[in-house]
């Protein structure tokens, strides 16, 4: 009774078997197709990485070119401003002169007038009187030119105002490269997490650049005058609240 | 009133278009900072300065540290502070008029509004 028993069980498990290895012949592709998927993951993943790693490290050069550019920039802009300085000198005195030959004109014209008043009774001394008159008389075209030069002094300055553009788009690359550092933060942070490593920096004296600038994020090359209105209408508000306080 | 002027900015492009408009209104006295530690040390050791004018972001010493520093300055506190930036939103506005600023401009700025906010700047003070 017992051997019967022992047999019966020896068949159930045989049956157990059957099922387990009908099983696994159906399993078996499956984990055959997730082994082929890992196999092909992995280096993918790996890729990912070396990408990631790649990319970080090329920042620092981008960071550096885009400091280059700020300060081929400003050299740039120190050197217009030197000419446009020249030039406002070299006008001036042109002005200056100017100012000096309308003077003397004013003088000759005193003259003359008081001469046409002498030869008022002599008719050959009055034609002369007249024709000396016609010759120097350059009293308008020498005020023409100085509102001319005048002009061109005042254009002159207003290249100078118009450089302001310089620190503006200073200050809109410095927050172009603080927002490069983040990323460039970040991604660091990817490797370290997937490899285990810092950052590989083709350059070590590029990795070491620092963002120390200070700009606005927001700074903007703008001449409508909305923003200076803003802030017109917010101090003349607090002006009014400062004097309301003193009569309440 | 003489006035002598203190440009505080660390962009040399800006610091050179104030003085030259400075100059252009007929200002010819005046001294330049790059942050507002060199501005308040320059303050400490020249009493004749009356007028600065003063960027806000800046390294070291922002102008808002700076004008927080003069008002709270007995000696300088009454010094009369005209901001010249590139911030324009209310809340940074606000935050300049809190300490006190006597007028504000914001980059770019035109001759004209410049010579209005400086003569703005010695009505009120």
């Amino acid at each position: 009774m017992k051997h019967s028993e022992n047999m019966a069980q020896l068949f159930d498990r045989l049956n157990e078997l059957k099922y387990l290895f009908h099983y696994g012949q159906k399993i078996i592709p499956i984990i055959q197709s997730l082994i082929d998927f890992m196999k092909d993951t992995v280096p993918m993943l790996e890729n990912i990485n070396t990408s990631i790693a790649d990319s970080a490290s090329k920042i620092p050069k981008a960071q550096n070119q885009i400091h280059d550019v700020t300060s081929a920039t400003e050299l740039a802009t120190i050197e217009i401003m030197d000419i446009v300085d020249v030039i406002s000198k070299d006008i001036t005195n042109i002005e200056d002169n100017l100012r000096a030959l309308i003077d003397k004109e004013e003088k000759k014209k005193e003259i003359l007038t008081k001469l046409k008043i002498m030869m008022a009774n002599n008719v050959q001394g009055k034609t002369l009187v007249d024709e000396l008159d016609f010759e120097i008389s350059s009293f308008n075209s020498l005020n023409h030119m100085l509102s001319i030069v005048q002009k061109t002094k005042n254009d002159a300055y207003n290249i100078t105002i118009a450089l302001q553009v310089q620190d503006i788009t200073t200050q809109q690359l410095a927050a172009v490269n603080h927002l490069i550092t983040s990323v460039q933060q970040r991604l660091a942070s990817l490797v370290l997490e997937l490899d285990d490593k810092d950052l590989y920096v083709e350059d070590p004296k590029l990795a070491k650049f620092q963002d120390t600038s200070t700009f606005n994020a927001e700074a903007k090359y703008e001449k409508d005058g909305t923003r200076q209105k803003l802030a017109d209408s917010l101090i003349q508000k607090a002006s009014q609240d400062e004097i309301d306080k003193l009569f309440s | 009133m003489d006035l002598k002027f203190l440009v505080v900015d660390d962009s040399v492009t800006m610091r050179r278009i104030v003085s030259n408009s400075l100059k252009n209104l007929g200002y010819e006295d005046f001294l330049e900072a790059g942050d507002g530690k060199e501005a308040l040390s320059i303050l400490a050791g020249d009493k004749s300065i009356n007028f600065v004018i003063t960027d806000w972001n800046m390294p070291v010493m922002s102008g808002l540290e700076l004008i927080k520093a003069i008002r709270s300055d007995a000696a300088l506190a009454k010094l009369p502070v005209l901001m010249v930036t590139t911030r324009g939103v209310k809340e940074d506005i606000i935050e300049a008029l809190n300490a006190k600023v006597n007028n504000y401009i914001v980059k770019p700025f035109t001759p004209q509004v410049l010579k209005e906010k400086i003569e703005q700047c010695l009505v009120s003070v």
